[in-house]
């Protein structure tokens, strides 16, 4: 990784935009860590994509039954809920990298539960 | 027929002169889908890049990407698989009516020309968006555009590939697919892996009230889903992960805030012709992943008591120590 | 630690044929001897080294487009429901990954090649293996229709043809070079096929298949990859094609090289109404030169799906049975088409096919120069091998299966005439040693001190397609993978690739031409180490000239 001299923001070259199904892998982001200032060679859509995520923590880590509350629980009841479940749901995965996906997928099989993506829409 | 014939997108950049963009919107939808892959690229095979290609964008309504056009065919709504058939029939020379041809919007001249610049091309691609898949005739329509594209070939080299939309949902097809055989909508209940559509897919078991808890990762079905789907999220735990407070995280009973993929989460996505990419992050999230997120809960999961299945072994190890 | 004791032990590479010998493990090797050590006792029972497939297609884009195309299938294939140590999955044609290493492990195979990997998706490839449990994988690279690659022989540079071939060897992390149809491919990008070994292949002005055949055995000579070209011929599967083959052969005279399905090679007639056997012309041709191995490609009658890099071939097979067709061609690199086929006795065809497979089987002579394959899906799926290896050990056997083919085939084959039985030493050597040798591999395929653990423990029976495909036990890498029929450990198994040289200095060279016919960056297209599971890296020396 090299440094830009001008405003000494760091350059990731290569980097790729998930935004839509073209995954372009040729953007160059020039960044501080915290937030991205530029994606060279991004369209609008992954202009937007890029810049609009910073790395300030907007969200609380986690929310039960919408209040906030520590990571640690909020996993342990998705664990226990998944578990509990007859027939759990595990859907989506749009949005997620193929590492995600296959654990979804893997989790899915140990709960013996329903696996399903976007594509049945 | 069933199947597919297609390739990936630097076979369209290096040698298709004909492409068609059918029931999609790239200039918007898309935006560096012409730039990057399709229309404006110059080739060994192609070198003065757009001027040796053509394009025609079937639709049925004017979007932004007709100015990219060099020939736009406005059909009528739902008419998509009618024109299909009638464009498998006139490439075999079989007759078709003007009274079936006119319902579809377009006059024959138009539909004629457009058979004979097919059979013209040397490199023939259609790509097709949800306005095909999505409407009137769903899967239907892109089984006959996929027909089509492989009848082509007994006159010339012809392929076809769909518009696939949100980031890494190709890459969620091709994992299912090697761990269940299927592509999506698949139910492990019984231990192992079924597919049916209609049966197993979101909507429909969210309707029917079929599931009694749901893990949601890279979606927000909250916004998109029919209302009833979303009000059983609702009844039911709903568990979501995502970089946002969504719609879904305010119905839910548990919320985990990730990193978004590719932005500050590393690891692999899928293109629309399913070739994998790299992902190279450039902001060091306070979140964790989802991968380590997903992992901890399937952990967490494993180490409570497995009713499931045991081997043959494993029962003859238990009559023993009984 | 373990001692297997009093077995039966078949290990060709030692030349023991069945005397009683203990076996002794430690840390998933055999060694000498072994102290205090659990005992397995395997008195009366066969004991051979794990299974080795040289050519089968179980990872990556092409399969997995097959498995797209096969719900029909799945639904009706062997389930595997999820244990405490097993994912589930589906068997079938087309299985899932997980499925293929329990189907593979549960009939003693420990070690697979899979045979035709496009560089663009090889990190799609490694994600497959990864989730093929238990076995050791490796992979072969398509290099006969890179363009890159045929512009190099054009314009007759071939140092930098060789060092473009092992930047892409290293590239998608692979253990060899995999030819398909030599020119054909590239040929079929647009509608055409490469059919002559002398004559241009189209689109260009000069270079031959015969060249790119050529200049790729010499490339994997002079690399030292441990595995030589392994080659998927021009015409396969038409009728009349050993003239092809018998070429070819000649051509690769001075080389080592490895023919893979040769039971699509060998036909003879000129069209499909004449169509019949030329496996005695290509047994003779192979045994008297030495310098090749190959695999059978047998056919068994029945359903399955056939996948190969063969664009324009697969295109003829659509059009010949109306069935479902996939096509997939890879910018630059090659191209895949995948058809639903059904075998069936009755078509005149299927049946010279399927004598073929068996033929050259029986006629090559030396066990070590043939393997057990199925080209699996293409002719038959690979959890079916012990149903060959029945009609490999026994004549009457095959005889009764001669009775229900067509009355027409005996004049098309030479399958009545041949009496030759399979020992249990010759059918350790076509699914162990001999691939094993061929692939370079020298921990597996043997039983010896220093080799890897890989074991396969069968008790006899009279029924022998039903004694292969279930064994007592299978060990990898000393570990007990299958106890009576049952999964009891799924070890995660390694992915052997291949380091050859070459001067960095190519990447300059690529670069450009990369960037001028791919679609994606330079930079994110070889395959970071770390996307390989557990791999085992076989550096290879400089290279030599010649």
């Amino acid at each position: 990784m090299s440094r830009d001299k001008t405003n000494a923001l760091e350059i990731v070259d290569h980097a790729t935009c998930t935004f839509c199904g073209c995954v372009c892998d040729d953007i160059k982001l020039h960044t501080d860590r915290q937030r991205i200032h530029k994606a060279e060679r991004a369209c609008v859509l992954g202009k937007a994509w890029f810049l609009n995520h910073t790395a300030e923590a907007k969200y609380p880590a986690a929310l039960i039954d919408g209040r906030e509350a520590p990571l640690d629980d909020a996993i342990a009841l998705a664990a226990d809920l998944l578990y509990e479940a007859d027939m759990p749901l595990v859907y989506g995965m749009s949005n997620t990298t193929c590492e995600a996906q296959r654990e979804c997928v893997a989790m899915a099989d140990t709960i013996s539960g329903i696996v399903d993506s976007h594509t049945s829409l | 027929m069933g199947g597919k014939v297609t390739c990936t997108l630097g076979e369209v950049k290096n040698r298709a002169d004909f492409i068609v963009y059918w029931g999609g919107n790239p200039a918007e939808c898309h935006p560096r889908h012409f730039t990057k892959y399709t229309i404006m690229q110059k080739s060994r095979f192609l070198p003065r890049g757009r001027k040796d290609r053509t394009m025609v964008l079937v639709d049925i309504r004017e979007t932004k990407s007709v100015k990219a056009a060099d020939i736009f065919l406005q059909i009528r709504p739902g008419k998509d698989f009618e024109l299909i058939t009638i464009l498998r029939a006139l490439i075999k020379d079989q007759p078709v009516s003007d009274a079936a041809i006119e319902q579809t919007g377009l006059q024959r001249d138009a539909v004629e020309d457009f058979v004979r610049r097919m059979k013209a091309a040397r490199f023939g691609v259609i790509f097709f968006g949800m306005g095909l898949s999505m409407t009137r005739g769903k899967h239907m329509n892109s089984a006959a555009l996929l027909t089509l594209a492989a009848e082509m070939n007994a006159v010339t080299k012809f392929v076809a590939m769909p518009m696939r939309g949100h980031g890494n949902v190709t890459g969620a097809d091709v994992i299912m697919r090697w761990q269940t055989g299927y592509p999506f909508g698949i139910s492990y209940n019984r231990g192992y892996p079924r597919y049916n559509p209609g049966e197993f897919s979101t909507v429909d078991v969210l309707v029917r009230g079929d599931t009694d808890c749901a893990f949601i990762i890279g979606a927000d079905p909250g916004a998109t889903m029919p209302r009833p789907a979303i009000e059983h999220l609702r009844r039911i735990p709903t568990i979501v992960l995502d970089p946002h407070v969504t719609h879904t995280s305010r119905l839910a009973r548990v919320h985990i805030t990730t990193a978004p993929a590719g932005i500050a989460a590393p690891g692999t996505a899928y293109r629309m012709d399913e070739i994998p990419l790299p992902l190279r992050p450039a902001i060091d999230s306070p979140y964790p992943t989802d991968h380590q997120v997903v992992q901890r809960i399937h952990q967490a999961i494993l180490a409570k008591p497995d009713w499931r299945a045991r081997t043959a072994q494993q029962e003859r190890q238990l009559d023993a120590t009984n | 630690m373990l001692r297997i004791k009093g077995g039966r032990v078949y290990d060709p590479e030692a030349g023991i044929d069945g005397q009683v010998r203990d076996i002794c493990i430690r840390d998933g090797k055999i060694v000498e001897s072994v102290e205090g050590a659990a005992e397995l006792d395997a008195s009366g029972m066969i004991v051979f080294p794990g299974g080795v497939d040289v050519h089968t297609h179980v990872a990556g884009g092409s399969i997995n487009f097959a498995r797209a195309m096969s719900p029909e299938d799945h639904r009706r294939a062997q389930a595997f429901i999820r244990t405490q140590v097993t994912r589930s999955g589906l068997g079938g044609y087309a299985p899932t990954t997980f499925a293929t290493g329990y189907l593979y492990a549960a009939m003693g195979w420990t070690t697979v090649n899979e045979a035709a990997v496009p560089v663009l998706s090889a990190r799609h490839t490694h994600e497959e293996l990864h989730d093929i449990p238990v076995l050791d994988k490796s992979l072969l690279v398509l290099m006969a229709n890179n363009e890159i690659f045929i512009d190099l022989i054009e314009a007759g540079e071939y140092e930098r043809a060789r060092d473009v071939v092992a930047w892409y060897i290293w590239a998608a992390k692979a253990y060899g070079i995999k030819a398909v149809n030599p020119g054909g491919v590239a040929a079929w990008k647009w509608g055409h096929d490469a059919k002559a070994l002398s004559a241009p292949v189209p689109g260009y002005n000069k270079v031959t298949p015969g060249d790119i055949i050529q200049t790729l055995a010499r490339i994997a000579d002079e690399l030292r990859l441990p595995h030589p070209i392994h080659l998927h011929c021009n015409n396969l599967g038409a009728p009349g094609n050993v003239a092809t083959t018998l070429e070819t052969m000649q051509r690769l005279e001075g080389h080592r090289a490895h023919l893979a399905h040769l039971q699509y090679h060998a036909y003879g007639g000129d069209g499909w109404d004449s169509m019949c056997s030329a496996a005695t012309q290509v047994a003779e041709y192979f045994n008297a030169n030495p310098h090749m191995t190959t695999d059978a490609g047998a056919v068994l009658f029945g359903d399955t799906v056939t996948i190969t890099a063969d664009g324009p071939w697969q295109h003829l097979l659509y059009k010949l049975t109306g069935r479902k067709w996939g096509n997939l061609d890879v910018e630059n690199e090659t191209g895949c088409g995948i058809v639903p086929y059904t075998y069936k006795p009755s078509n005149l065809v299927n049946a010279v096919q399927w004598a073929v497979g068996l033929e050259l089987l029986l006629l090559i002579d030396d066990p070590w120069r043939v393997f057990l394959t199925t080209d699996h899906p293409n002719g038959a799926c690979f959890w079916r091998y012990p149903e060959i290896l029945q009609l490999l050990m026994s004549a009457p056997f095959r005889q009764a299966c001669m009775e229900k083919l067509p009355a027409k085939i005996k004049q098309r084959i030479v399958l009545p005439e041949l009496d030759r039985e399979y020992t249990l030493l010759e059918i350790a050597t076509i699914t162990s040693a001999g691939p094993a040798r061929a692939l370079g591999l020298p921990h597996k395929g043997g039983l010896a001190v220093g080799k890897d653990a890989d074991i396969v423990i069968y008790n006899p029976q009279d029924d022998i397609a039903h004694m292969f495909g279930h064994p007592r036990y299978v060990l990898k890498g000393g570990q007990i993978v299958v106890d009576d029929g049952e999964i009891r450990s799924t070890p995660a198994g390694r992915e052997i690739i291949c380091q050859p040289q070459f001067s960095p200095d190519i990447e300059q060279f690529l670069r450009p031409k990369f960037e001028d016919c791919y679609t994606m960056s330079f930079e994110n297209y070889p395959v970071e180490m770390e996307r390989v599971a557990e791999p085992l890296i076989h550096p290879c020396p400089s290279p030599t000239d010649t």
